[in-house]
């Protein structure tokens, strides 16, 4: 689903509830219901809201009393039964989706999604779309389902979204992260830093300056290469990964998905389209638009990306091939020369 | 008439090894092309058949090598005097190796080194061998290893500089092994005739024409 359908779509829903909502609604803002439910001392258990979160939701644009109807004046007296929308109310097709799966029977959406906390995919970084998966299937027995099929499995589930094969999206995108040094250590892994990590790196600049140099809010590949070869920053470093293009619940596999090449295959027409997330303030990521290219080139840049088949280096295979024509040199030349001398071998 | 004798040259394990190790590369040759090139070559079916067919190639060729080193250091043990040159092959043999297979062997003289299965090999080849042996085979041998357990060997990766680096060094040695196949291919048939080095490598034996008395050549016979 593209963002300004997306926003439309949205725009629509928010449109018909307010319609729908009847006059007599107290005005009963969600600052107001965060003052008790944001507040742990009042509160506990499903009733307790991370108010800085759910600001970042877009559910928080509907405001609580647009999902919740039953609240009067009187809260939290004498409403017991709190009315609640049910997701299908607005998410009518993924819903109609999700029901032909057979994740539907053993998980509700609010079992993957909590409605005061989840995220539209592109304010994500990518590898975190797994947390959800991995609540009830364990990496571990994935990786060992997947090597039945799959080479190098335990790498693919590091380093994929389940959802990137496990969807009805035929189209997919890259999507870049920051990622940094966690400690001094020579063998440190790296890890995505959060909002505060990479702004106390960036300074007063802002996080995005860190790779948008010239602050046009759109990454160039040349702004990708700049920022892997920048010695200020090596212990920073970018990661990318792959994420279906539109939201999808049907959890199936794409029978392409299967064929490694849609994947590994170097070419002007594989995994050009780009963006990079930036973590924000508030705990989601903002995806910044990157120049429509070979983008793993620059990823090519960091020590330890290398995908084959995709990622290649036109100089080492250069080099090669000189080595390989090298080899070839021998035999011509000698045999040549034999070929003319070989009157002097017949005794 | 000159005295035909039959030299036993090469042993029974080593020439199993030797086949199983020029098929194992070749299939690695074409199928890590199919690997790199994915676009331009598909002779081995799916990416996924062909990545599996080069792991298990290079499992069977480090497994064969192992076998080989064993086999030569602890079986044979002639390791050290089949493979490293000697003083004398530095100073003088790797010179008059050079001069024949440059200059005088298109004058029609003889090949200066006569191979008995205790030296096998001329200063040239054991100079050759043992860069291929010694360090090119173990080294492809090693980072291919790696590189089919990144997960868990990430840490090592990083101290040897990084997956990229480890896949490019990968690389130019497969590139230098390849790139000896074609010399090695056509240096069997610089013998008296052009299969006769290549039936020694199938059976084992290999025509002499000199004299045998040394006791070293134990295990020839000898034909009228």
């Amino acid at each position: 689903m593209n963002s300004s359908y997306k926003n439309n779509l949205l725009g629509m829903t928010l449109c018909s509830l307010l319609l729908l909502t009847p006059c007599s609604l107290p005005a009963m803002g969600a600052d107001d219901c965060l003052m008790c439910h944001g507040d742990a001392d009042m509160v506990s258990g499903s009733l307790l809201i991370e108010a800085t979160t759910f600001d970042t939701t877009a559910h928080a644009l509907l405001g609580c009393s647009t999902c919740h109807q039953s609240i009067g004046d009187d809260h939290p007296g004498g409403d017991s039964e709190l009315s609640r929308a049910t997701c299908l109310d607005c998410h009518d097709s993924l819903g109609q989706e999700y029901m032909m799966t057979d994740h539907a029977n053993y998980a509700t959406c609010g079992d993957c999604h909590n409605p005061h906390e989840v995220r539209a995919m592109d304010a994500m970084a990518g590898y975190d779309m797994n947390d959800k998966c991995f609540q009830c299937h364990e990496a571990p027995t994935m990786v060992d389902l997947h090597k039945e099929w799959l080479p190098q499995a335990n790498l693919h589930i590091a380093k994929l979204p389940c959802i990137t094969c496990h969807t009805g999206s035929e189209g997919y995108e890259i999507v870049l992260n920051i990622a940094a040094k966690q400690d001094d250590g020579f063998l440190s892994r790296y890890e995505l830093p959060d909002y505060q990590t990479l702004q106390d790196i960036s300074g007063e600049a802002g996080v995005l300056s860190l790779i948008d140099s010239d602050g046009d809010n759109f990454i160039t590949l040349k702004e990708l290469k700049r920022f892997n070869r920048n010695p200020e920053y090596r212990d920073l470093r970018l990661a990318g990964t792959m994420v279906p293009s539109d939201v999808s619940h049907d959890l199936s596999t794409l029978d392409n998905r299967y064929d490694c090449t849609f994947c590994h295959v170097s070419g002007p027409e594989s995994l050009q389209t780009s963006f990079l997330a930036i973590p924000i303030r508030d705990g989601g990521y903002q995806r910044v638009p990157v120049e429509q290219g070979a983008v793993l080139d620059a990823l090519y840049g960091t020590p330890d990306f290398y995908m084959v088949g995709t990622t290649r280096s036109a100089s080492m295979n250069i080099i090669g091939l000189i080595i390989i024509c090298g080899g070839l040199m021998m035999p011509l030349g000698h045999g040549l020369l034999r070929f003319l001398t070989r009157k002097n071998r017949q005794h | 008439m000159s005295e035909n004798k039959k030299v036993y040259l090469q042993p029974t394990p080593v020439r199993i090894w030797h086949w199983l190790n020029a098929f194992g590369i070749i299939t690695l040759a074409v199928s890590g092309a199919q690997i790199r090139f994915p676009e331009y070559i598909t002779l081995l079916g799916s990416y996924k058949s062909v990545i599996y067919l080069h792991n298990t190639a290079g499992f069977v060729v480090a497994i064969s090598f192992t076998f080989w080193f064993f086999y030569y250091v602890f079986v044979a043990r002639s390791m050290a005097n089949l493979y490293v040159p000697k003083v004398d092959d530095l100073k003088t043999g790797l010179l008059r190796q050079i001069k024949f297979y440059f200059l005088t062997y298109f004058l029609g003289w003889e090949n200066p080194h006569h191979p008995t299965p205790r030296n096998k090999f001329n200063p040239m080849q054991k100079s050759a061998y043992l860069a291929i042996m010694f360090v090119l085979m173990p080294l492809v041998s090693l980072t291919g290893i790696f590189m089919t357990n990144v997960e868990p060997l990430r840490g090592v990766i990083v101290m040897m500089g990084g997956l990229k680096i480890l896949m490019n060094f990968h690389f130019l040695l497969a590139c230098c092994l390849i790139a000896f196949l074609p010399t090695h291919m056509y240096l069997t048939t610089l013998g008296h005739t052009p299969m006769e080095h290549i039936k020694t490598m199938w059976t084992g034996w290999e025509e002499s024409e000199e004299e045998i008395s040394d006791p070293e050549k134990i295990g020839t016979v000898s034909t009228h």
